[in-house]
């Protein structure tokens, strides 16, 4: 069997890129579970982050409070740009959710589990959709799970065992008023970082490539940069 | 004329330079990275049209446009956000933007842009 | 089956047919609520918008107890599922007539296997605890070590640290020879390294210290531990404290003064011996010692002095001799010694050395002592009043013949 080397680095262009087709695809999510909500939600720069599987757990950790439970979903999608949607939010923030949703001050737990996986649905279908539709290809969805676990479960060791590169894309879902959030995490590894990178340099020389063919030299000396 | 593009993100900045070539091919161009150089450049410069991002570190877009609002009431103002909320767009409307379109920008809303929203 | 934002049905298989006894002709054209009132309609509603607005499909929670559309489950060998459980998508089909396509999958099997799993993990889990808990009964109440085969701390249990007085991290990792006394004998310690060696278990008496220095002695079993291979892996080793009760039989058989044993313990030695006649015992020599002119040391410099010396003497003796001879305070200025596995010359050259020390030793910076030695050799199948004639008729020469010399008879 032939081992490719992958290079997993990338550099500053392809994750401003990145950042910014993210940035983009929350932006559609919000919308949507704004309407869905009848709320306005308040965007956050999206991170991105790459780190070896071993670090995943670590990472996600690090960005949530250890003391509550959490409902998390993971949905995973197929294609040339593959990987994992997951999202995870917490005990309080869910019954939040739905009550709201449902419009009922005790909802049970079948109507909290609904209301997550409504929810994510409406967020990871429209972001990775729209991720996919920035990077021009086209993904297949699988059905989402959700698990009600404490934070140190929601990345379990040996299940990541086999060594590989990740990128965590991640941001905030973020609607104040209604005391609802939860973090969105995109996870795609190995060839998948690979065929991703492929399609963002496509996307760059789409926009800076005209950009140097079509504008004169001299046009380009009126711009500047403050740094 | 003076353009200034302000977006946290270079590949944003250059999308809307892009789509500003045919449609004013002569501007000169100034770009800032967040809120804070915004204003500093507008104060400075006093460009013709601003394109301004909503959410950027240091100073987001709320922020800047209501300080660009406070130097010049008649800042031209256009909003280009991730954030397609109608609640954001409501928001900056009353905060005195001229417009404001969701990312990415092309030529074509580049057009109607100047030809309807802008006071040149 | 394909359905629009308004539920009216315009496709139904024939899966659906059959397992819901309602035909094609019967339903399609109609709304789904007509038949199933009881589908919460707002959420479909939800879920099929979505599906047609970001023109991907959406999911019902796969493990709801709310059925989509309820099916009997006609499964007879198990009854943990009553109604298929199912997996609802709802997929656009024709957006532009706000039609999407429901699918059901059963699941059923799938599930039932989860519960099972679910079940199981539970079963463990309570297992666990219990053993949890009795571990911890265990590491609370029991004296427990584990080693790596070559001695290195791997575990002690809580009671072991506190019987000791130190912190369970300050030994961990370190070698079991620092719990060993620094005058304590190696003997002792090569006899359990090599039992354990052997893989064997080893029962016996070890005298351990604590972190400021004390005492201890602990009735110990080491046992090694084998890898699959049949390899030695691990030690593990249970202690039970047994101080105080060393410390008594000590008492019973030591002599308070000098600290060597007394006569009691000699002559139950000694009667053992003869009795029991184990070869490897009656292999051995016997010495009395008596200080010579004791008398007028008492009278002249008091008695006080006079236990000095007797102290001085006890302990010249054990100095001068081997581990495991048997010295005793034989009654006032007497002493008896057995030398164990010796020839009589050999004893006699051993007797001499040590008649030699106590002269040179001094008892205070002007007194000095001399003692008269009566020695012998057990001879086998001989009684105890035999051998004890015996060396009591060398001493008497030797008192007789000027003091402060070894006879032998």
């Amino acid at each position: 069997m032939k081992v490719k080397i992958l290079n997993s680095e990338f550099n500053e262009d392809q994750i401003d890129a990145l950042r910014e087709f993210m940035n983009v695809s929350i932006g559609a999510a919000t919308a949507n579970l704004a309407n869905l909500l009848d709320a306005f939600g308040t965007m956050h720069i999206p991170e991105i982050e790459i780190c070896n599987s071993n670090e995943l757990a670590d990472k996600i950790e690090s960005t949530i409070d250890l003391e509550s439970m959490y409902y998390a979903t993971k949905q995973l999608f197929t294609g040339k740009f593959g990987g994992e949607c997951m999202f995870v939010i917490s005990e309080d923030s869910a019954r939040n959710l739905g009550r709201h949703l449902y419009n009922i001050t005790v909802p049970s737990g079948d109507e909290i589990n609904d209301a997550v996986i409504e929810l994510t649905n409406i967020l990871t279908s429209t972001i990775v959709s729209r991720l996919t539709q920035e990077l021009s290809t086209q993904v297949q969805f699988f059905v989402p799970s959700l698990q009600f676990i404490d934070a140190n479960s929601i990345i379990h060791d040996e299940d990541v065992a086999e060594y590989s590169k990740i990128i965590i894309i991640s941001t905030i879902l973020d609607f104040q008023d209604q005391q609802i959030n939860g973090n969105i995490y995109i996870l795609t590894k190995d060839e998948a970082i690979e065929s991703l990178k492929v399609l963002i340099d496509k996307k760059i020389e789409e926009i800076y490539g005209l950009l140097k063919l079509n504008i004169p030299t001299c046009y380009w000396t009126h711009l500047k940069m403050v740094t | 004329m003076k353009i200034l593009v302000v977006d946290d993100s270079k590949i944003a900045r250059m999308g809307v330079i892009k789509s500003l070539k045919d449609v004013q091919p002569k501007a000169e161009l100034f770009q800032a990275t967040n809120g804070h150089e915004a204003v500093e450049i507008f104060k400075k410069e006093r460009p013709d049209v601003v394109f301004l991002d909503l959410t950027m570190p240091v100073m987001d877009g709320y922020e800047a446009l209501k300080k660009i609002i406070e130097i010049d009431k008649e800042a031209q103002i256009i909003i280009v956000s991730a954030d397609i909320q109608s609640e954001a767009k409501h928001r900056v409307l009353v905060a005195g933007a001229k417009n404001m379109y969701p990312k990415p920008i092309n030529g074509e809303i580049m057009m109607r842009i100047f030809e309807q929203d802008l006071l040149l | 089956m394909i359905l629009d934002d308004k539920f009216v049905v315009s496709y139904w298989n024939r899966w659906l047919a059959i397992n819901t006894q309602i035909s094609k002709d019967e339903i399609i054209g109609k709304r789904l609520d007509e038949f199933y009132p009881d589908i919460n309609y707002k959420v479909l509603y939800r879920k099929i918008i979505t599906a047609l607005t970001i023109g991907t499909p959406t999911f019902y929670d796969a493990n709801s107890n709310a059925k989509f559309i309820a099916i009997n489950r006609n499964k007879v060998t198990t009854s943990s599922l009553k109604l298929m459980q199912q997996q609802v998508t709802i997929s656009p089909y024709i957006t532009s007539e706000n039609k999407v396509m429901v699918s059901i999958y059963d699941i059923s099997e799938l599930f039932e296997a989860k519960l099972m799993i679910r079940k199981e993990v539970e079963k463990v889990h309570k297992l666990n605890n219990k053993l949890e808990a009795e571990k911890e009964i265990i590491d609370k109440n029991i004296m427990i070590m584990k080693t790596s085969a070559d001695g290195t701390i791997i575990d002690i249990s809580t009671f072991f640290c506190q019987f000791f007085e130190f912190d369970k991290k300050d030994f961990l990792g370190k070698n079991v020879s620092i719990f060993k006394l620094a005058d304590e004998s190696d003997a002792i310690y090569k006899e359990l390294w090599k039992t354990i060696q052997d893989k064997k278990s080893w029962n016996g008496e070890l005298k351990y210290k604590t972190s400021d220095g004390k005492e201890k002695w602990v009735q110990s079993r080491v046992m090694p531990i084998l890898d699959s291979n049949g390899e030695l892996y691990e030690f593990s080793a249970v202690y039970h404290d047994i101080t105080n009760e060393k410390l008594l039989a000590e008492l019973y058989i030591t002599d308070p003064l000098t600290k060597l044993y007394n006569r009691a313990h000699f002559d139950e030695t000694i009667s053992f011996i003869v009795e029991h006649q184990r070869k490897a015992d009656v292999n051995f020599a016997l010495a009395i010692v008596d200080i010579d002119h004791f008398k007028s040391i008492n009278d002249t410099y008091g008695h006080q002095v006079g236990d000095e010396a007797l102290v001085s003497v006890a302990k010249t003796l054990k100095n001068s001799l081997r581990e495991d001879d048997l010295i005793a305070r034989w009654g006032g200025e007497e002493f008896v010694i057995m030398l164990k596995n010796v020839t009589l010359d050999e004893a006699k050259v051993i007797m001499e050395k040590v008649r030699a020390n106590v002269q040179n030793n001094k008892i205070t910076d002007s007194i000095s002592v001399s003692a008269s030695f009566g020695l012998t050799k057990y001879i086998i199948g001989e009684g105890a009043k035999e051998i004890f004639k015996r060396v009591d008729d060398a001493l008497y020469e030797a008192k007789r013949g000027g003091r402060n010399r070894v006879v032998v008879k």
